[in-house]
């Protein structure tokens, strides 16, 4: 960034995205977080999805705090810019079911984490 | 005859407030010279009864009519619904709460959680909250005040 290279004092300032500090970072995040649950029963019937307006919701707390230990705003500011995309492209109907469904991973098995399952299933790379 | 129905009403509002309690006939009576011969007389009175009614039936002391609108919001209404509504959510324990309870601190809410407490009670009493102002109610009596604050009601 040019921006921080250039200031050499100890308080480094860097440019920032959108907000200038965690708090307004945090009122971005919550934005999302109401229209994402005002969207999650438009959504569940539009793309005529098998699961409850519940489960839904329980899915996008999970994906929010999935990111809840970040404490740089500017890292904020991009994941609300990318929460925002996503809920363009499903609000507008451009994602199809499956997309939606990949949130869900129900058809995927969890990877095998100590060396014995990954024996059992064959050393891939 | 629109204009006839606004006539008569100015006319019955100068008049002074005895006419509040007077029964039925009394208006009937002064509908009948007021109204011309073809207008139907009974149709003045009922309509004026029905208006009567809706004034006479409200008993929290303040005269307002009712055409189409709402009735009026007292701090009490307004708190027991707040309660009710937080009686509704799930990760509320409803033994728990009370006026002073605080979301985070006594409840083990989160600040997610408050969001959603905040849109339900958007959608309960129709009206937005923004969220510079909704992330500081923390205790449902802070609700409480604010959507007083908002909705001009007062003791």
């Amino acid at each position: 960034m040019a921006s921080s290279a250039a200031t050499r004092t100890a308080s480094k300032v860097v440019k920032p995205i959108f907000s200038r500090d965690l708090d307004e970072a945090k009122r971005r995040v919550r934005e999302l977080y109401r229209a994402w649950y005002r969207e999650v029963p438009n959504t569940v019937a539009m793309f005529q999805l098998d699961i409850t307006t519940q489960q839904g919701r329980e899915k996008v707390r999970e994906m929010f705090n999935k990111n809840k230990h970040v404490t740089d705003p500017r890292l904020v500011d991009m994941l609300v810019i990318k929460g925002k995309m996503e809920l363009q492209e499903t609000i507008h109907i451009w994602k199809q079911k499956t997309h939606i469904m990949r949130y869900f991973h129900e058809s995927e098995e969890p990877r095998a984490t100590d060396f014995l399952s990954k024996f059992y299933r064959g050393h891939e790379p | 005859m629109a204009s006839r129905v606004l006539h008569q009403c100015v006319r019955s509002l100068a008049r002074p407030s005895l006419r509040l309690l007077s029964g039925n006939t009394v208006m009937r009576a002064a509908a009948g010279p007021a109204a011309a011969a073809l207008r139907p007389v009974s149709f003045a009175a009922a309509s004026r009864r029905t208006r009567w009614l809706g004034q006479s039936a409200i008993s929290s002391g303040v005269l307002c009519r009712q055409y189409g609108d709402l009735p009026p919001l007292t701090l009490e209404t307004i708190k027991d619904r707040v309660i009710y509504v937080l009686k509704l959510y799930d990760k509320i324990n409803p033994e728990k709460l009370q006026t002073s309870s605080h979301f985070m601190k006594d409840l083990g809410l989160d600040s997610l959680d408050q969001v959603e407490i905040i849109m339900a009670m958007e959608d309960e009493f129709g009206f937005e909250i923004p969220d510079a102002e909704a992330e500081k109610l923390m205790t449902p009596s802070e609700i409480v005040q604010y959507i007083a604050d908002k909705k001009d009601v007062y003791e």
